[in-house]
């Protein structure tokens, strides 16, 4: 501290160095304290092993004769001369006042045992006084820079968070390319709350929204058949079953300092592989060709890119491209179920009759955003509501406690293997009965159900960007935005309120911006 | 019998310890001890006992006269080296 010779450098360096000298000082003083007290042992265990030495060479001569003449202390001070006899037959202490006769022969063997406990003591003392006279030495040094913190300087560059966002990070991605991209952004990730400070001004985003929102009119129009679904990471998994002409976009954006369940959304997001499409621009209009129902799950595969290039906010923009006649049940853990469309086609006809016949009830208006399905499809188990896991599934596993025979524990077993597709047109008839009761408990359990409850299951602000219209052609009947939150139960009929809030309050600012 | 004062004396002698002091001040007491050993044994009459303290006990083992004169002379030689190296290295350091 006192050696920096220049000034404008001298503030720069006090608040970056740690090691003041004097800390330095007490340090090395430490340290040698320690060196000192490893050679005080090492002394007194070579003094040991010295005693030993002697006993063992006074012990392998004491049998050569028969008596030997020695002065017997008389006390303390007092001697007495006298001769030793038997000189081959010793008292060796054991310890705790034990001792154990033997010759000297197996006097000597027990020293040398004990010597070597000595020795080995003596080489772990000598490793650390090595140690610690290297750090000594360390210290020195270190003590020696901070003495002349003028000649070091700390160079450094504070990376800027813009420069991360950018879409350079484009990569054709496939599906098992995965853990790269989700790798990248985690990185990614991490960075931003560190730039929480550096967020753009307010304007700037609402901005940046517009613009964006532009761009996906743009884009929406030329493609008209896509749905664009515009989802927070976590509720990715959007089960679109039957809406193939709806066309539905609701956008989320996560504002990583807002959100309050960053940490899980993180895990989440990096087990999607939806991701991708974010990383490299912000919206997919790719409108999926409809092909055997394989692999190809690619729609999240961004070809229109937008690019965020322009933008530093460090935003996530999910985009899922709705798949009319393919369904995506993501689980949450890296799992993707896939759906003919035979078989959904079964289901909806089915649906279809149960919503027609049994009761015509609009629930669908009431669905407006992923929470508000859960609210609609729930299961009654021992006379309490339980969300589902997934919509698609009847109940979730764990809670299914009646035993039913029913069509929705043969769809259940239909979605994990996605074998037994035909089944499922023969027994689309028979089961309609047990259809209807479920479906009214649904409906039920939709009226019973608080509307109130802290928002959890979206970390961001929900931007709707076509709110879903009632005009749905298949009334009663699976809803276009059918998100599945695989892990919180008790979240999910609580959201919905907050949600559309949310949503309101997004919305009038945006327009409030605009004029 | 008269032995007994000088087998007193012979018992503080240090036989088997010249290479403990690693210290020049520790060095320069055993060298002096060693040379005060030498003279007393040198200077006893001929039918003086002598006795040798065995290390880390109280009992004297009768010893040779002449042995144990030249036993201490040796170790005097010892120590003496030992000190003459210490003290080449020391000088040395000073050179460089």
């Amino acid at each position: 501290m006192e050696a920096q010779p220049r000034p404008s450098l001298a503030a720069a360096a006090s608040s970056t160095q740690p090691l003041r000298s004097e800390h330095v000082a007490r340090l090395r003083e430490e340290q040698e304290k320690v060196v000192t007290g490893c050679q005080e042992k090492i002394q007194h265990w070579m003094k040991v092993e010295h005693d030993y030495e002697a006993l063992q060479e006074r012990l392998s001569t004491l049998p050569d004769k028969l008596s030997y003449d020695i002065m017997v202390p008389f006390g303390p001070l007092a001697f007495m001369p006298g001769q030793l006899v038997n000189t081959n037959e010793v008292t060796v202490l054991l310890g705790d006042n034990w001792f154990c006769k033997c010759s000297a022969k197996q006097a000597v063997g027990l020293v040398e045992h004990r010597k070597k406990h000595v020795r080995k003591a003596l080489d772990d003392l000598k490793k650390v006084m090595k140690n610690f006279e290297s750090r000594v030495e360390f210290t020195e040094d270190l003590k020696r820079m901070s003495d002349a913190a003028g000649d070091i300087v700390d160079i450094r560059e504070d990376i800027k968070n813009d420069i991360e966002v950018k879409g350079k990070h484009r990569t054709a991605h496939r599906p098992h390319s995965r853990p790269k991209t989700s790798d990248v952004f985690e990185a990614e990730f991490v960075d931003d709350p560190k730039s929480k400070g550096s967020f753009l001004s307010e304007k700037e985003l609402w901005d940046r929204l517009d613009e964006l929102e532009r761009q996906e009119d743009l884009l929406g129009e030329l493609n008209k058949k896509s749905d664009t679904v515009f989802v927070n990471g976590d509720d990715i998994s959007s089960s679109e079953e039957e809406k193939e002409d709806q066309k539905t976009a609701v956008t989320v954006k996560h504002r990583v300092a807002d959100s309050p369940t960053q940490g899980s959304f993180q895990k989440d997001i990096t087990d999607s592989k939806l991701l991708n499409g974010h990383m490299n621009g912000s919206s997919s209009y790719s409108d999926d060709d409809d092909g055997s129902g394989g692999d190809d799950d690619d729609d999240d595969d961004d070809d229109g890119g937008l690019g965020v290039g322009d933008n530093c906010v460090p935003t996530i923009y999910f985009s899922h491209t709705v798949e009319p006649k393919r369904v995506r049940i993501n689980t949450g853990k890296n799992t993707t179920l896939k759906f003919s469309e035979k078989k959904e086609e079964a289901k909806r006809k089915r649906r279809n009759s149960n919503g027609n016949s049994s009761h015509s009830i609009p629930e669908l208006p009431n669905i407006r955003t992923p929470a508000d399905v859960y609210r609609v499809f729930v299961d009654v188990v021992n006379g309490e509501y339980v969300p589902r896991k997934s919509i698609l599934k009847s109940r979730s596993r764990e809670n299914s406690v009646c035993s039913d025979t029913s069509e929705s524990s043969a769809a259940e077993l239909e979605d994990r293997r996605g074998a037994m597709r035909s089944l499922s047109q023969d027994e689309a008839a028979c089961p309609d009965a047990s259809e209807g009761i479920l479906e009214e408990q649904e409906n039920q359990q939709k009226k019973l159900l608080p509307l109130s409850g802290k928002l959890e299951a979206f970390s961001g602000t929900v931007i709707e960007k076509e709110l879903l219209s009632p005009v749905i052609p298949h009334p009663g009947t699976v809803h276009p935005v059918l998100p599945t939150i695989p892990e919180r139960k008790e979240v999910l009929s609580e959201v919905s309120e907050e949600t559309t809030k949310r949503i309101s309050k997004f919305k009038a600012a945006r327009l409030q911006q605009r004029n | 019998m008269p032995g007994r004062g000088t087998g007193r004396e012979d018992g503080t002698e240090p036989a088997t310890s010249p290479k403990l002091p690693l210290n020049k001040e520790e060095l320069n007491s055993k060298i002096k001890e060693q040379k005060v050993v030498v003279d007393e044994l040198s200077n006893l009459k001929k039918n003086r006992k002598v006795y040798k303290q065995q290390p880390n006990s109280n009992i004297f083992f009768l010893a040779d006269r002449t042995e144990m004169l030249s036993e201490s002379k040796n170790t005097l030689d010892e120590l003496k080296k030992i000190h003459q190296e210490i003290e080449n290295t020391e000088k040395n350091k000073i050179k460089k």
